[in-house]
């Protein structure tokens, strides 16, 4: 069978989704999240988390830090990495995004290509990470699962969120493009 | 009739777009810009904003990952 | 709505065939085997972490199940705040606000279900309190999601793409998340203490917060699909 040609390899696997078709199914599986595991869907909380993992593997210590001081937290410190279920869900966002590449045939390795993109990731991988961490959450956590759950704070998230993204659009045009 | 490449390989979301944006300022009714691609988002947000200004939009996949957008101004 | 198969060519353009052709192609390679051999070894991770917990496993299917999602439909978060101002395209934006729509229905009911049992609500540690760390943290975070060129779940999924530039991005995201979790006890003490969490149902019910807020996205739906008719007249 000519798998490439199939019409159903092409519409599911080949072609792009509508965006309508995508919210659909990141509801349905954001819904299904808060049913079984009683939290909504969240990234960013886990990165902090791997954060203070590698702080710790270089011999650095978070403990008396607030952020890290509660019980909980040290818990899931000390439970490390690979019983972490947020490390998987952020490592299975990874997987699951090169498997629907691969199965389109359309993986490529996309290297960096200028100095201006070197410093645009890294001034915005450190902007992101602070501010996520101060605002309790990114776009997942604080905005789609904070306005999804009736919180005030998701729309405040939200109209913050657009005035940097207007002020992230000058900069990016005059000086990363 | 003049065709332009612009090349947008391994750029990101939203770059590709602003520059088909801006080439095509420069063309005149008939020409065709072709667009080089290697970021999927970009296959859907340029065709769609081209489509809507009424242009004309062929999408070739050149490699696995690689496509040229092929935009005759109208 | 937009169409489906973006892959597929509208022919419509006369050009000359040879100026297209004279490029030598490469062959394309086919990437579907390396897919399938990935998938399987997706599904002996899952299978290994349900045997160590069944919440592991069900995290781990989730996580493939967005980063599928988020890929194939090119789900942006950071291009629904963006792109309105940027390019004048709202059609993510309205595509963002659908998920809210859907997703409010779906949580309100979990949660309504858990009062009417006078069982504890779920997932309240997700109402938090607004303060000035929330204004200053989402408006540093909005800067940062578009020179980058994606927010956490955009920069993961570009991360499975291949993308470099969102691996470096990846990285630095966890100094930043780690130099926000150092400085958290600062901003708990000057900003958020004073800072109130509101849950909507408890200023207006939970009838009335339910239809209030989705009054509110169609409003905003409404604007969007306006802002770009707007800005299509305009050309």
């Amino acid at each position: 069978m000519d798998i490439k040609n199939n019409q159903y390899y092409k519409k599911w696997f080949k072609s792009a989704w509508t965006y309508v078709a995508g919210a659909i199914l990141l509801s349905v599986l954001q819904i299904a999240t808060f049913a079984v595991t009683g939290n909504p869907w969240g990234v960013s909380g886990v990165l902090a988390n791997w954060g203070a993992w590698l702080y710790r593997a270089i011999g650095g210590s978070v403990d008396k830090w607030y952020y890290f001081s509660s019980e909980g937290a040290q818990a899931t410190l000390e439970a490390g990495f690979l019983n972490h279920p947020g490390t998987m869900r952020n490592l299975g966002i990874i997987f699951g995004a090169l498997l629907a590449t691969l199965l389109a045939s359309q993986f490529k390795i996309k290297k960096i290509k200028s100095k201006k993109q070197v410093v645009a990731a890294i001034l915005g991988g450190l902007m992101m990470g602070y501010g996520a961490r101060i605002a309790f959450g990114c776009n997942i956590g604080a905005l789609y699962s904070g306005i999804a759950s009736l919180s005030l704070s998701g729309w405040v998230f939200a109209l913050f969120l657009g005035l940097g993204a207007i002020v992230g659009s000058k900069l990016l045009v005059k000086f990363f493009m | 009739m003049t065709e332009k490449i612009v090349d947008a390989l391994g750029e990101a979301c939203p770059v590709p777009l602003i520059k088909a944006q801006n080439a095509i300022k420069e063309l005149a009714v008939g020409d065709i810009l072709i667009l080089q691609i290697d970021h999927s988002c970009a296959m859907k947000n340029v065709p769609e904003w081209a489509r809507k200004e009424g242009h004309n939009v062929e999408i070739e996949e050149v490699d696995d990952g690689e496509w040229e957008i092929i935009i005759e101004k109208v | 709505m937009a169409d489906l198969s973006n892959t597929e060519t509208s022919s419509s353009i006369n050009r000359d065939l040879s100026v297209r052709t004279r490029r030598q192609r490469k062959p394309k390679k086919n990437l579907i085997p390396v897919g399938i051999g990935v998938l399987v070894v997706i599904v002996i991770i899952g299978f290994l972490l349900a045997m160590k917990s069944a919440l592991l496993g069900f995290f781990w299917l989730t996580g493939i199940g967005f980063g599928f999602i988020l890929q194939k439909a090119r789900f942006c978060f950071t291009a629904s705040l963006r792109d309105p101002y940027l390019t004048g395209s709202t059609s993510l934006t309205k595509a963002v606000l659908i998920a809210f729509v859907v997703t409010t229905i779906g949580f309100t009911a979990i949660k309504y279900g858990a009062f009417i049992r006078g069982l504890p609500i779920p997932g309240q540690g997700y109402v938090v309190p607004i303060s000035f760390a929330t204004i200053f943290g989402a408006f540093i975070f909005g800067i940062g999601m578009v020179i980058s060129g994606g927010c956490a779940s955009g920069t993961l999924m570009r991360v499975g793409e291949g993308f470099y530039m969102q691996l470096l991005s990846l990285a630095f995201f966890i100094v930043g998340s780690l130099w926000g979790a150092h400085d958290f006890g600062w901003w708990k003490l000057h900003f958020m203490i004073e800072g109130k969490a509101v849950f909507l149902p408890d200023v207006f019910g939970w009838f009335f917060a339910l239809v209030i807020q989705l009054l509110f996205i169609g409003l905003l739906y409404i604007l969007a699909d306006r802002w770009e008719q707007r800005g299509q007249k305009q050309g």
